[in-house]
């Protein structure tokens, strides 16, 4: 079951902390690299809304100052979540993914709508909520295995508590909340794209890749 | 490889032009050709193109190649025996793309189409469950192991029946016209795709045969082993025309309706794999 994700393509070793690459992570890792370089030179979209009451319609412009924040946060995004693709240590995985977790609220939270701000509250609540038993997770793998390389905890030699598995999967979950967030009023109120398909596209990813982790080690 | 790539696209725009030839049928409706998609392919291609004044430009192009390569790159995964879960990912990640089509645009119509494809989201966990109930017996993901693991073994469709439901779930939810569709209804226009036209719309057909033959392709794979080709083609076809039948005889549900019943199958099938788990 060691290579779930295919055959490792490339290692790349920083002393004991290891990325690597395999037809799963690379997958992972060049779509989050493509729609980063999507939000570095693409303009927002002009968001077209029906003036309520007649046949009218307006186009929402964004200010310099709010795109170049929701740009600056959604590459931040891109690349947080990037090292949370290939990085082959469970403490680098939940420090990238509370990152993901962090920019995605960043994104939504620039946007000068009181609606969409009420929502960025609510997300930023579960994502600092889920940072809890994330690290709890990574501490628990420390603890009783005393290593924190997927590398080496999928060998076998020490078994991962369940407890610890489900403590992370728990953590991501509020981490990668924006899927379920896409029915609230930044969806709507907010011009989205390229920069709310970063909250989508990260939590997808990271979801992704905790299943791989899950069944890794 | 540029062979087999045209012949997937082609084969499985011929396999939505017999979906939509047996829902018509089904309907009392003499319906259009079974070759329509493919003509539908042609013609996109050859029309007047450009990209709205209110889209992301670079988005709104980009997202096209994407869903390309994203598939093209699964048609890599089978025809290699790679890893079940890259198809996996590349399944959910088409959810991105449609949320990208639509979002792209600025166009209202785009948007809702987009976000109704994210809200779905539950219409993936069946396909997780899949690979997690596959995983259990075969102890192996790459597809050439299934495949392996099968012809000792017999068909995994025997082995673990509601595994091949919840694939037929995820068939089912990416079917045009189905009681999942929500993301492309008539009350949204063509939903995620209604500004994407001329060459773009070309892209999104090619997209779309590919992503049919590359998910039929898997589900006979991953559920029934190996067969000669044109068996496989066959296969693929009966398939197809029960998920016509299916989407002929449902109604569109509501977005509520639709979230709620993929959440519920979802469920079922999450309690199934770990019935299965604590039985192994």
């Amino acid at each position: 079951m060691n290579e779930i994700g295919g055959a490792p393509l490339f290692f790349l070793e920083f002393g004991d902390i290891v990325i690597y690459f395999t037809p799963f992570t690379l997958t992972l890792f060049l779509l989050a690299l493509v729609f980063s370089v999507f939000v570095l030179v693409s303009r927002p979209e002009r968001q077209i809304d029906i003036a309520f009451g007649g046949d009218a319609y307006y186009a929402k412009e964004i200010s310099l100052s709010e795109l170049r924040f929701r740009r600056f946060m959604s590459i931040a995004c891109g690349l947080a979540c990037m090292g949370a693709m290939v990085t082959g240590d469970v403490f680098d995985f939940t420090l990238f993914v509370s990152l993901v977790g962090i920019c995605n609220v960043g994104i939504v939270a620039a946007v000068r709508s009181r609606h969409v701000q009420n929502a960025a509250y609510q997300y930023g609540l579960v994502a600092l909520a889920g940072t809890v038993p994330m690290f709890a997770a990574a501490a628990m793998v420390a603890a009783t295995t005393g290593t924190l390389s997927m590398l080496e905890l999928a060998k076998g030699t020490a078994t991962v508590p369940v407890a610890a598995r489900a403590l992370l999967v728990l953590g991501v979950m509020g981490e990668g909340m924006a899927p379920f967030y896409a029915a609230k009023a930044e969806m709507f109120r907010a011009p989205g794209a390229p920069y709310v398909i970063m909250c989508s596209l990260s939590s997808l990813l990271i979801f992704l890749r905790v299943a791989e982790v899950i069944l890794l080690i | 490889m540029i062979a087999e790539l045209l012949f997937a696209t082609f084969f499985g725009l011929l396999l939505l032009g017999i979906h939509r030839k047996v829902i018509a049928r089904i309907q009392r409706r003499p319906g259009p050709p079974v070759w329509q998609e493919i003509l539908h392919m042609l013609k996109f291609s050859f029309k007047t193109t450009w990209v709205p004044a209110t889209a992301s430009a670079a988005l709104f192009v980009g997202v096209v190649l994407v869903a390309i390569g994203i598939w093209t790159a699964a048609l890599l995964v089978i025809l290699s025996g790679g890893s079940l879960l890259v198809i996996f990912a590349i399944y959910m990640l088409h959810k991105i793309v449609e949320h990208g089509f639509g979002l792209s645009s600025g166009s209202p119509y785009g948007k809702f189409g987009g976000v109704r494809s994210v809200i779905s989201a539950a219409s993936e966990i069946p396909l997780f469950v899949t690979v997690a109930a596959i995983a259990i017996f075969t102890k192996s993901l790459m597809i050439s192991d299934i495949v392996a693991y099968q012809e000792v073994h017999g068909p995994l469709l025997a082995t673990i029946p509601l595994a091949a439901v919840a694939m037929y779930v995820v068939l089912l939810s990416k079917m045009p016209f189905g009681p999942f569709s929500i993301v492309e209804s008539k009350e949204l226009v063509s939903g995620y795709k209604t500004e994407h036209f001329g060459v773009w719309r070309a892209g999104l057909e090619v997209c779309n045969g590919l992503k049919t033959y590359v998910l039929l392709m898997t589900f006979i794979l991953v559920f029934i082993g190996s067969l000669p080709f044109w068996m496989i083609l066959v296969a693929m076809i009966l398939v197809t025309v029960s998920l016509s039948f299916v989407c002929a005889l449902s109604p569109m549900l509501s977005p509520y309706d639709s979230v709620t019943i993929q959440t519920l199958i979802a469920g079922l099938m999450v309690a199934y794999v770990a019935l299965l788990g604590v039985m192994s």
